[in-house]
C-alpha cells in the first residue's frame, strides 16, 4: 500500500556502478515522496531498478523521469521511465500451484520464445525467469504460476519433449522440492 | 521466492547425483486377518492387503513425478504374522506367505516384510512355526521377507533361537542352492528390531504402531560422497569436524526430501505419516557407496585402521543432520555397510583389505551389522550362530540395533564371487576364521542375560 496518494511505477537502467540507488532516492525524497517497494537486478554488467514511489501531490510522471535524470550524483549512460502506478496486482485467473521449471542444453537461438510461448499457450504464468549462457551452454530457470487443471506429467512429457528436440534437459518439479532442500520454513503454506 | 543458486543446487543433487527416495514401505497391521481356518485367514489377508495397498504405486509415481524425484521401492510390510500363525502349523505357513506374496504382486510392489517372529525372552508356539517354515517359505515365495528377533536390549540374547536360526539359515541356502543361497538374503536376523522401519528385508509393522502407516527410507550414499569431493575439490585444509559438518548439512537437505514426499504419499494413501529413516544406504551402483564415502575421507583401503572412526563420523553426521529436519525419525538411521550391495566394500572383501572381523567393529558404530555377507557354505551351523551372537551382543550392550543377513553359499569357498543380481549385487565370499571353534559355546544355549546397562529405570 503506497504511502501517499499519487504512486508511480519508476523504472531506471544503467550500467552497473556506485551511487544509482543514492541518486534516485535523492531525486524521489526532493520531491517529498516516498520508496514504496523497490527491486534491483545486475545483469552483464547492466543494473536495473523497478520502484513503487508515491507522492503527496500529482506530479507529471515525465517530470518524474526528468527530475532523476537531473539527479547530480547519478552519472554515466541510463535510461528513466515513469508512469502512474494503478493498484493492480497479477491475480491468477484459476487456482494454480508453484512450479519451477529448469533447462540445461547448447545454446541456440530461441530456447526462451519455444518454451515460453507453450507455457503462454497453457496460461501458466512466468513469476521469475534466470537465463545465463555460460561458454556453449544456456541455462533457463523459471518460477511458473501452473493451473491446477493441468496434469503436471502431461505438461512434462510436453516439456521434455520440447527439450529432446532442442537438445536440451527440462524438468518440470514443484517448487516445495527447493523449499526443503534449501530453507528453513516448512513447505506447507508459502507466503509469495 | 526462490533462489536461482538454490534451485541450481537442488537440481544437481537430484538429477547429477541420483538423489532418489530409496523406499516407500505401507507398512499394515494384520492381526485382525486371525481365524481358525487358514483358508480364512488368507483370504481376509490378501483383502485387506489389496484393498490397503493397491493405489500405493500408482501415488508413489505420481508424486515423485510432481517433485522430481524417483521413489525407488515401493514395499509393503505387515505386523507379525506369528500372531496368524498361532495354533496353526507348517502348511498354513506356507499358506499366509503364499498370500502374502501373491498380494504383493497384485500391488506391484516387489518386497513384502513380516514373516516375522519376535523371540528374544522365548518362542512362542506360533513364532516356532515361523521359524521352522523359512527355508519352505523363502525358497517357494519370491517377494516375502523375513526377520527374527533374537536379541534386546532388556531381555539379553536366546541363544537359543540364535541356535536353531544358525540352522535354520543353512537350510534356507540349501533350498535355494540354485540361486547361490539367495533365500538367506531375504531374512535378517535382529537384535532391538526397530519397529517402523521401512527397509528390506527387515521392514515389519511392530507393536505400537497405527493400522496402516507409510514410513520413507531416504538413501544418498552418491550425495554425501560428492558433497565431500566437491569440498576437497576447492582445495582448502579441511578438518575432520568441518567434513562432518558437510556430511550434517547434506544429510538434512535429503531428510527434508524424504519427509516431504512421505508426507504427501501418507496423505494421499490416507494413512498416517510414520517416520523418516535416515539410512544411507548404498546400491551396486558405482559412486553410490558408503566404502566410496570412506575412500574420499581418506581410507585408501576399506577395512584399514581408522575404518571404524570414518564410519563413526559418518553415521553420527548422519543422524545429526537428519535429526533436525525431521521430528519423525525412525527406522535404523545410520550408515549401512551391505558388503554385496556396495561395489567398494565388495571390492575391498575381495583384495583382503576388509575382514569379517573388521567389518564387525564397523558394526558397532553404525547400522546395521553384517549385512548381506557371504560366507562359505560349509560353514557349521553352529559358526553360523556365534556369528549371529556376536553381532547380537554389540547391540544388546551398547541399545542399538543390530543385524545378521548371512548368506551361506552352498558348494563356495572364500574367494568364490557370487552375484545376486540386481540390488542385491555381487560379491567374494569372505572368510570366516576358525569355523567350528565355538561350538560349544552355541550348544550351552539358553539365555545371555541382558546386559547391567538395561538396568536403567
Amino acid at each position: 500500500m503506497p504511502r501517499f496518494e499519487h504512486a508511480y511505477v519508476l523504472d531506471v537502467m544503467s550500467d552497473d556502478h556506485p551511487g544509482i540507488v543514492a541518486a534516485v532516492s535523492n531525486a524521489v525524497e526532493s520531491l517529498g515522496g516516498n520508496i514504496d517497494s523497490c527491486s534491483q537486478t545486475v545483469l552483464g554488467g547492466y543494473f536495473t531498478l523497478i520502484m513503487i514511489v508515491s507522492l503527496p501531490e500529482p506530479l507529471d510522471p515525465e517530470q518524474l523521469a526528468d527530475r532523476v535524470r537531473k539527479s547530480e550524483s547519478l552519472g554515466g549512460e541510463y535510461q528513466v521511465m515513469a508512469r502512474p502506478a494503478l493498484s493492480v496486482k497479477h491475480c491468477p485467473a484459476e487456482l494454480c500451484d508453484r512450479f519451477v521449471i529448469t533447462a540445461f542444453g547448447k545454446d541456440q537461438p530461441g530456447i526462451v520464445r519455444r518454451f515460453s510461448q507453450y507455457l503462454a499457450g497453457k496460461d501458466i504464468n512466468i513469476v521469475d525467469l534466470y537465463g545465463d549462457r555460460k561458454g556453449e551452454e544456456f541455462v533457463l530457470i523459471g518460477q511458473l504460476e501452473v493451473p491446477t487443471r493441468w496434469d503436471i506429467r502431461m505438461l512434462q512429457a510436453d516439456l521434455e519433449q520440447m527439450g529432446e528436440e532442442l537438445g536440451f534437459t527440462v524438468k518440470l518439479q514443484h517448487e516445495n522440492i527447493f523449499v526443503a532442500t534449501n530453507q528453513l520454513r516448512l513447505t506447507g503454506a508459502l507466503p509469495h | 521466492m526462490l533462489r536461482t543458486d538454490e534451485i541450481l543446487s537442488t537440481i544437481e543433487m537430484l538429477h547429477a547425483e541420483h538423489l532418489d527416495v530409496r523406499a516407500v514401505t505401507l507398512a499394515l497391521n494384520v492381526d485382525d486377518c486371525a481365524a481358525p481356518g487358514v483358508d480364512h485367514v488368507c483370504r481376509k489377508l490378501r483383502n485387506k492387503i489389496t484393498t490397503r495397498a493397491s493405489r500405493l504405486v500408482e501415488i508413489c509415481d505420481r508424486v515423485g513425478a510432481k517433485y522430481g524425484i524417483p521413489v525407488v521401492n515401493k514395499r509393503l510390510a505387515v505386523s507379525p504374522v506369528s500372531t496368524l500363525l498361532a495354533g496353526h502349523g507348517h502348511g498354513a505357513a506356507l499358506g499366509v506367505a503364499k498370500t502374502l506374496d501373491a498380494a504383493a504382486k497384485d500391488c506391484g510392489v516387489d518386497f513384502v516384510g513380516g514373516f516375522t517372529a519376535l523371540v528374544h525372552k522365548g518362542i512362542a508356539p506360533g513364532d516356532a512355526v515361523v521359524m521352522k517354515s523359512l527355508p519352505d517359505v523363502l525358497s517357494q515365495t519370491e517377494r516375502v521377507c523375513s526377520s527374527i528377533n533374537v536379541a534386546s536390549h532388556k531381555a539379553g540374547i536366546n541363544m537359543d533361537a540364535v541356535r536353531q536360526m544358525g540352522q535354520v539359515i543353512l537350510d534356507i541356502a540349501e533350498a535355494t542352492r540354485q540361486r547361490q543361497g539367495f533365500g538367506c538374503a531375504k531374512l535378517v536376523v535382529f537384535a532391538n528390531i526397530p519397529e517402523d522401519n521401512p527397509f528390506m528385508a527387515g521392514a515389519y509393522m511392530g507393536a505400537g504402531e497405527p493400522e496402516a502407516t507409510a514410513n520413507i527410507g531416504v538413501s544418498g550414499p552418491g550425495v554425501v560422497g560428492n558433497a565431500l569431493r566437491r569440498r576437497l575439490a576447492l582445495g582448502e585444509k579441511l578438518t575432520l569436524g568441518e567434513l562432518a559438518e558437510e556430511i550434517k548439512i547434506t544429510s538434512f537437505r535429503v531428510t527434508r526430501v524424504g519427509e516431504l514426499i512421505g508426507r504427501e504419499v501418507a496423505a494421499e494413501l490416507g494413512v498416517a505419516f510414520g517416520i523418516v529413516d535416515l539410512s544411507l544406504a548404498p546400491t551396486p551402483t558405482v559412486g553410490d557407496s558408503i566404502g566410496e564415502i570412506l575412500k574420499t575421507l581418506g581410507i585408501e583401503r576399506v577395512g584399514a585402521p581408522g575404518s571404524t572412526a570414518a564410519v563413526a563420523l559418518l553415521n553420527d553426521a548422519v543422524k545429526k543432520g537428519g535429526l533436525f529436519a525431521s521430528s519423525s525419525v525412525g527406522g535404523l538411521s545410520g550408515a549401512f555397510i551391505p558388503v554385496s550391495e556396495d561395489a567398494a566394500l565388495a571390492e575391498a572383501v575381495g583384495r583382503g583389505d576388509l575382514v569379517l572381523e573388521k567389518l564387525e567393529a564397523m558394526t558397532s558404530v553404525c547400522s546395521v551389522g553384517l549385512d548381506m555377507v557371504a560366507i562359505p557354505g560349509d560353514t557349521p551351523a553352529e559358526t553360523i550362530a556365534a556369528l549371529i551372537a556376536d553381532e547380537m551382543a554389540i547391540g544388546v550392550v551398547n541399545n542399538k540395533t543390530t543385524a545378521a543377513r548371512l548368506i551361506p553359499v552352498p558348494g563356495a569357498k572364500a574367494g568364490d564371487v557370487v552375484n545376486f543380481g540386481g540390488l542385491f549385487g555381487s560379491t567374494p565370499v569372505i572368510e570366516v576364521r576358525n569355523a567350528g571353534s565355538s561350538a560349544a559355546f552355541v550348544r550351552h544355549g539358553g539365555r545371555i542375560p541382558a546386559p547391567l546397562q538395561s538396568l536403567g529405570n
